[in-house]
């Protein structure tokens, strides 16, 4: 084997192992993340798989909302100001897909993420 | 020369078939819209074509569903009717008349004992409509039966009326699934198509895609705790589905949910969920949503034969998770439970 043979070889293999490489990272299941929005927009994200418990202030359409996760995966509305709490009532938030919902002040938690495989949930 | 431009004629090689392949694999992203209405949230997630004009397109869809149906907005048609309640015949528009028909059609399945759309001022009793919530006597409950019934309802082309001046029509137990078949039909008007579409309408689905090729898979939501209780696997369809556990209040231990009864006047308790899967024709986005209602207040007896009634006009399945929690299916279609996996 002549030498730019062995250096053309050690060059494709190069690159096509930084090529894995980059395939890899790009494609990686997203970490857990909860995408806080008010009125449509994204107002937070927070990451689902750190261990601190992280508590969030956001403003509502109505007013504040007190967002609490317990450094295991969940998300919940502690606080909000609405008349019917259901948001605080709602089960905390934790597999991809999962949603807390508070129409009065239009705001909506969804935890993101692949691993369910399922393209839409009937609730 | 020759020996050292190889290895970079050879990246530039290995370089060019990779941006290729790259190109050639890259499908078009998803574009997701949340909205509010009808008291509760929209999303639509449309992957292909002019994705985020089509969903504006669909929320403006919605929304006018909404202004004709709306319980509470005082342009609606649903207000013009009740407002003359007991006061002669009101003239509505030819989509509404067509919507209270499909009503009164799907009531009819089981005489009106499991969805009735003029049970609301039952539901007002209760206080749903104004979110103060008390459990009513049960006088209370039978006098305000005794008008609550949609046999107080006339219905002659496109003219309405309601007998009593003190009945009430409510069309949010279909207005729902009534906005999926419009935005159906729309969607499938749309050129070029979009590669799919899901639209999440308060958990009511509208699963669409391009020439009807996609194998969906609906999780279905676990009534008591998080995430779902597993899925089912279908083609294009409508997913319709009535639970206790969104809309509710709890008095001295009891769970008392926003779906009324029309039998008793009392909220089901029958079932924690049903989810109702429909094929893709005209009118069967609001007929799933009024079927949802029925299966989850009756029992599993009379769920398989209304089932047997329903499956020929497209009925594709039903998932039902009763009062023990306790799953069961009806119809060809195949639940994998996540508790099995």
């Amino acid at each position: 084997m002549k030498r730019s043979d062995r250096i053309t070889a050690v060059v494709i293999l190069t690159a096509v192992a930084l090529v894995v490489v980059f395939w890899i990272v790009m494609h990686r299941t997203p970490g857990t993340l909860a995408v806080v929005q008010v009125d449509g927009k994204v107002v937070a994200s927070v990451d689902l798989t750190s261990r601190d418990v992280q508590t969030l202030h956001i403003t509502g359409v109505l007013g504040p909302l007190v967002i609490v996760t317990d450094g295991k995966g969940s998300i919940r509305v502690a606080e909000a100001t609405c008349p019917d709490q259901i948001c605080v009532h709602t089960v905390p938030a934790r597999s991809p897909g999962d949603q807390v919902i508070c129409v009065p002040n239009r705001m909506v938690i969804t935890v993101e993420g692949k691993g369910t495989g399922i393209d839409a949930l009937a609730q | 020369m020759r020996k050292a431009t190889a290895p970079i004629v050879a990246v530039i090689v290995v370089g060019a078939g990779l941006a290729i392949f790259f190109a050639l694999r890259t499908s078009p992203e998803p574009v997701t819209s949340t909205y509010f209405l009808m008291d509760t949230v929209l999303t639509i997630k449309t992957t292909g074509g002019d994705a985020a004009s089509i969903n504006e397109h669909l929320y403006a869809l919605a929304s006018d569903v909404d202004s004709m149906t709306s319980y509470y907005k005082s342009e609606s048609e649903t207000v013009r009717v009740n407002t003359a309640a007991g006061n002669g015949t009101v003239s509505v528009s030819p989509e509404y008349a067509a919507l209270l028909k499909a009503a009164v059609a799907v009531e009819a399945i089981d005489h009106g004992s499991a969805f009735d759309i003029a049970i609301s001022p039952v539901s007002s009793l209760w206080g749903f409509t104004t979110k103060e919530f008390r459990v009513p006597t049960a006088k209370e409950i039978l006098d305000t039966l005794a008008y609550s019934h949609s046999d107080q309802l006339v219905i002659s082309g496109t003219t309405v009326q309601l007998r009593d001046d003190r009945a009430r029509i409510d069309l949010g137990g279909i207005a729902k699934g009534y906005s999926l078949d419009v935005m159906e039909e729309y969607l499938r008007t749309i050129k070029p198509q979009p590669r799919q579409v899901i639209v999440d309408f308060g958990g009511n689905l509208l699963l669409y895609s391009r020439g009807r090729k996609r194998d969906w898979k609906i999780g279905i939501r676990d009534p008591r705790g998080q995430g779902i209780i597993g899925y089912v696997r279908s083609g294009d369809a409508f997913v319709a589905t009535s639970g206790d556990y969104e809309r509710y209040f709890e008095r001295d231990g009891r769970r008392y949910c926003h779906i009324i009864d029309p039998s008793t006047g009392y909220p089901g308790t029958l079932n924690q969920s049903a989810t109702v899967i429909t094929d893709i024709q005209p009118m069967h986005g609001a007929i799933g949503d009024a079927l949802g209602k029925i299966f989850f207040c009756s029992t599993a007896e009379t769920q398989r034969s209304l089932f047997q009634e329903v499956q020929s006009q497209g009925t594709v399945g039903i998932v039902i998770v009763d009062a023990t929690g306790t799953e069961s299916t009806l119809g060809l279609i195949t639940f994998v439970s996540t508790a099995a996996q």
